[in-house]
């Protein structure tokens, strides 16, 4: 029982960054139907900028108002790098056939990814401290304050993006472009600000999840994002790609599924587990659990 | 186009079977590591290029192919050019297995899940299962080759293999081209639907492709395991299929631009070494760059003898 209420602590934590990471995949896809390969990097290097936002500007402090600038400071840098992505990496391909834009957006993963390198190094890095070592022992089970941080933040930013969705004109206009992009361009909607407004949103949320992973896992490296990014993407499919919501669950059962499969069977074989889940899943469901059944348009 | 094929193909074959005698031993491995991952590229050619499947795994089937030699060679003893049947077979049949349940998924779902075998193979053979893959490691000193008895050690003979195994090849894809299934594979990619309609069964051409561009990587990776003498995890991570991929749809499916395509990934990084570090920071420029300017690929293909003006500009594969 302990190793289930430690792993289910130890799944949530994971599965809400799984969820913020996914948010960024699920949006792009619903509106552009691309996968954002570059999403994953991106991730990766919100937590470099973390990092030196932390000790060239910072000063290497470490009070409360300190981490909240590094937290909106890299969120701002990395949605001006995915305005700039999109700007010039997808726009001009929009009417392209699919797969050159996916040949694109692995171009584009291969630059951040190995830009990452050159400016940083191909060494690991270690994560700063930012929040103090706390832990609570609930009879066997250990949460640390990280945890709760963030699992709170995480359903606070998906609370917040949901209601934004659901209740703005903006988030209508996010809506009505995922369903037909002509359509909404002749209601009056400027999609290209529509593709912008999910770029800064996804790579905001996908900044905080990188920050989380650096404060989680504390040793960062270049080439992470493909791995994190790919877990995400996973999720958001698990959940119905297209679909916010389902984005978030997909991570939270994702991050539920890894750390069982950790805790139960041994974590050399996460990865191959959690393919064939996906597999499975896109065998007996491909729209995800709370995609619809849409027909394939042809 | 008719006068390139006429005089290029030629001058490019005796080149080719001249080369190993004017480079030294360094540039004859680079040679011969141009001719495998080549045939690699084309052989994912078949299932993304000429048949629109969008599988980001073909590094399994490489891998497959090099693991069965490896293992065949190293634990039973077998000659290196006796695993070919073997690693040739079991790719295939892999590749017919695994293609079967997800070949009606949309695109990027057939992607993921391709990606997804790829990750699991690497999995597989990095944990060891059944105690024969040799873990990380990998598998080493392998035999060199041999032929009715006799020692070929030296690299030209190797570079004689995958150069044979390359026009087996391009002659298997010149024939598929001409047949009855390479038009299925062409009508199905560029309207599936529209090929139903006329007859054509979509789900056992696609199963086909996924064969035998699984079959042709396996022998691919033969000549792999024989070049190196040893196999290990990481020469077929995913990383690498999302090269050939990329080679694929940068090149334009079509035999020049893939040759083309594997010279700039894979022998002008050991011609620019200096640049080591730079190397996929540029190769991602030039991908973002070359599908801007040419979305359909540096040398796009064409099919059949269709005039050109009767061609519409279609955006296939979408």
């Amino acid at each position: 029982m302990d190793i289930f209420l430690q792993q289910l602590a130890n799944g949530l934590t994971i599965g809400s960054m799984f969820a913020l990471v996914a948010l960024g995949y699920t949006m792009v896809y619903g509106v552009m139907r691309l996968i954002n390969f570059a999403h994953g990097d991106m991730v990766a290097a919100s937590a470099f900028v973390g990092l030196t936002i932390y000790t060239q500007v910072m000063g290497q402090a470490t009070s409360l108002v300190a981490v909240i600038v590094i937290f909106l400071l890299s969120a701002l840098v990395m949605a001006v790098v995915g305005v700039i992505l999109e700007r010039l990496a997808y726009r001009p391909l929009r009417e392209a056939p699919r797969l050159s834009a996916v040949v694109s957006a692995l171009g584009a993963s291969l630059v951040i990814q190995n830009g990452i390198m050159l400016i940083w190094g191909p060494r690991m890095r270690i994560f700063p401290e930012l929040v103090p070592q706390v832990y609570w022992d609930l009879g066997g089970v250990v949460i640390s304050l990280i945890q709760v941080i963030i699992l709170v933040l995480s359903l606070v930013l998906m609370v917040a993006l949901y209601l934004f969705v659901e209740k703005t004109r903006m988030g209508a206009a996010i809506r009505a472009s995922s369903i037909d992009q002509d359509a909404a361009r002749l209601m009056g909607i400027n999609v290209n600000n529509v593709i912008a407004l999910i770029f800064i949103i996804g790579s905001s949320l996908g900044a905080v999840g990188g920050l989380f992973i650096g404060l989680y896992y504390r040793g960062i490296t270049f080439n992470m994002g493909w791995q994190y990014g790919l877990y995400a993407f996973i999720a958001a499919i698990l959940g119905g790609i297209g679909n916010i919501p389902g984005a978030m669950l997909g991570g939270m059962l994702l991050g539920l599924f890894n750390a069982f499969i950790a805790g139960y069977v041994s974590s050399t074989w996460a990865d191959a587990f959690t393919f064939i889940l996906l597999i499975l899943i896109l065998i007996v469901r491909p729209t995800g659990i709370l995609g619809e059944r849409v027909a394939e348009k042809v | 186009m008719k006068t390139i094929e006429r005089y290029a193909v030629p001058i490019f074959l005796v080149v080719m079977a001249l080369l190993p005698h004017l480079l030294d031993s360094r540039w004859q491995a680079v040679a011969i590591t141009f001719l495998i991952f080549s045939v690699v590229a084309l052989s994912q050619d078949i299932i993304l290029g000429k048949s629109g499947m969008f599988n980001m795994g073909q590094a399994l089937f490489f891998g497959m192919g090099a693991y069965i030699t490896a293992i065949l060679n190293s634990q039973f003893g077998w000659p290196l050019l006796a695993t070919i049947p073997l690693a040739i077979l079991v790719p295939a049949l892999f590749g017919i297995l695994l293609a079967g349940p997800i070949v009606h998924l949309r695109g990027d779902y057939l992607l993921v899940v391709t990606i997804g075998f790829n990750i699991v193979f690497v999995q597989v053979v990095q944990n060891n299962l059944g105690g024969v893959t040799g873990g990380p490691n990998g598998i080493f000193g392998l035999d060199a080759l041999s032929l009715f008895g006799r020692q070929l050690t030296s690299q030209v003979s190797v570079y004689y293999f995958a150069f044979a195994v390359l026009l087996l090849t391009l002659w298997i894809m010149r024939n598929l081209e001409k047949s009855k299934a390479g038009r299925a594979l062409h009508y199905l990619r560029e309207d599936q639907l529209a090929a139903e309609s006329i007859g054509i069964n979509t789900r056992i051409y696609k199963i086909f492709a996924f064969g035998l561009g699984a079959g042709i990587a396996g022998l691919a990776g033969t000549v792999y395991a024989t070049q190196y003498a040893a196999v290990s995890p990481e020469a077929f991570e995913f990383i690498q299929s999302v090269l050939f991929f990329s080679i694929v749809l940068v090149g334009g499916s079509s035999v020049p631009g893939i040759l083309i395509g594997v010279f700039v990934m894979f022998v002008l990084p050991e011609i620019f070494r200096e640049f080591a570090t730079w190397r996929f920071f540029i190769f991602g420029f030039a991908m973002i760059l070359a599908m801007i300017l040419r979305p359909r690929g540096i040398w796009p293909a064409t099919f059949g003898k269709i005039p050109k003006f009767l061609i519409k500009e279609t955006n296939h594969g979408a």
